[in-house]
């Protein structure tokens, strides 16, 4: 039986990476540690509804262009 | 004051919260010890707790997860700290009901274990009916 983590796939990388940010840039912009960003661009921890909104709000656009479930 | 100038203010309060706990249950180790009579176990006590005090906030100004211990800000690291708590808390109630076990078993009345052990109890109980009725 999969976690939800193992269904959850996510785009953060890609979107940091494509704005030239560093995971420190984005922990600064989100409020957030270095080591989170780096566990959720990793798929080893799932963010809570405030902060993937956050992450959404920060790269303007929306949570489900971010995240989505890979059942 | 901005949301993110109180969310700092709030962090910057709570950043201290460890270790001003510690310095005071130092203090109360040192009043116990001089209450007592036992004035070498009072001044290692509050030595001991200055020890932490000290190693907690150097450590956090070295240490991602520590400081998110600190100032509470990181909601994955206050997750980190909720499971290590809780399983912390298990393990200690395992050991407490062992240990109950043991002292029955060589013919005393369990205490003090029985009595952490209800504690335990009650204050999960507690804790379970207040939660239900918040969330």
């Amino acid at each position: 039986m999969s976690s939800i983590l193992d269904i959850m796939k996510n785009v953060v990388r890609a979107l940091r990476t494509e704005r030239g940010l560093s995971q420190a840039d984005l922990a600064a912009g989100t409020g957030v540690s270095r080591q989170t960003i780096n566990s959720i661009e990793t798929g080893r921890y799932l963010p809570s509804l405030p902060l993937a909104i956050g992450l959404a709000r920060f790269f303007e656009t929306t949570v489900e262009e971010i995240f989505d479930v890979d059942a | 004051m901005s949301m993110h100038d109180t969310t700092s203010a709030q962090g910057g309060a709570v950043r201290w919260a460890v270790p001003a706990v510690s310095v005071a249950f130092g203090l109360a180790y040192l009043v116990a010890g001089w209450v007592g009579d036992n004035l070498g176990f009072g001044v290692f006590g509050l030595l001991l707790m200055l020890l932490v005090a000290g190693g907690f906030v150097l450590a956090s100004r070295h240490s991602e997860t520590v400081a998110g211990l600190a100032d509470r800000r990181d909601e994955r690291i206050n997750r980190l700290d909720a499971g290590a708590s809780q399983f912390a808390g298990l393990i200690l109630l395992l050991a407490v009901l062992v240990m109950f076990v043991v002292e029955v078993a060589r013919g005393a009345d369990g205490s003090p274990y029985f009595q952490l052990g209800a504690l335990f109890g009650v204050c999960y109980l507690g804790a379970l009916a207040f939660l239900r009725f918040r969330r």
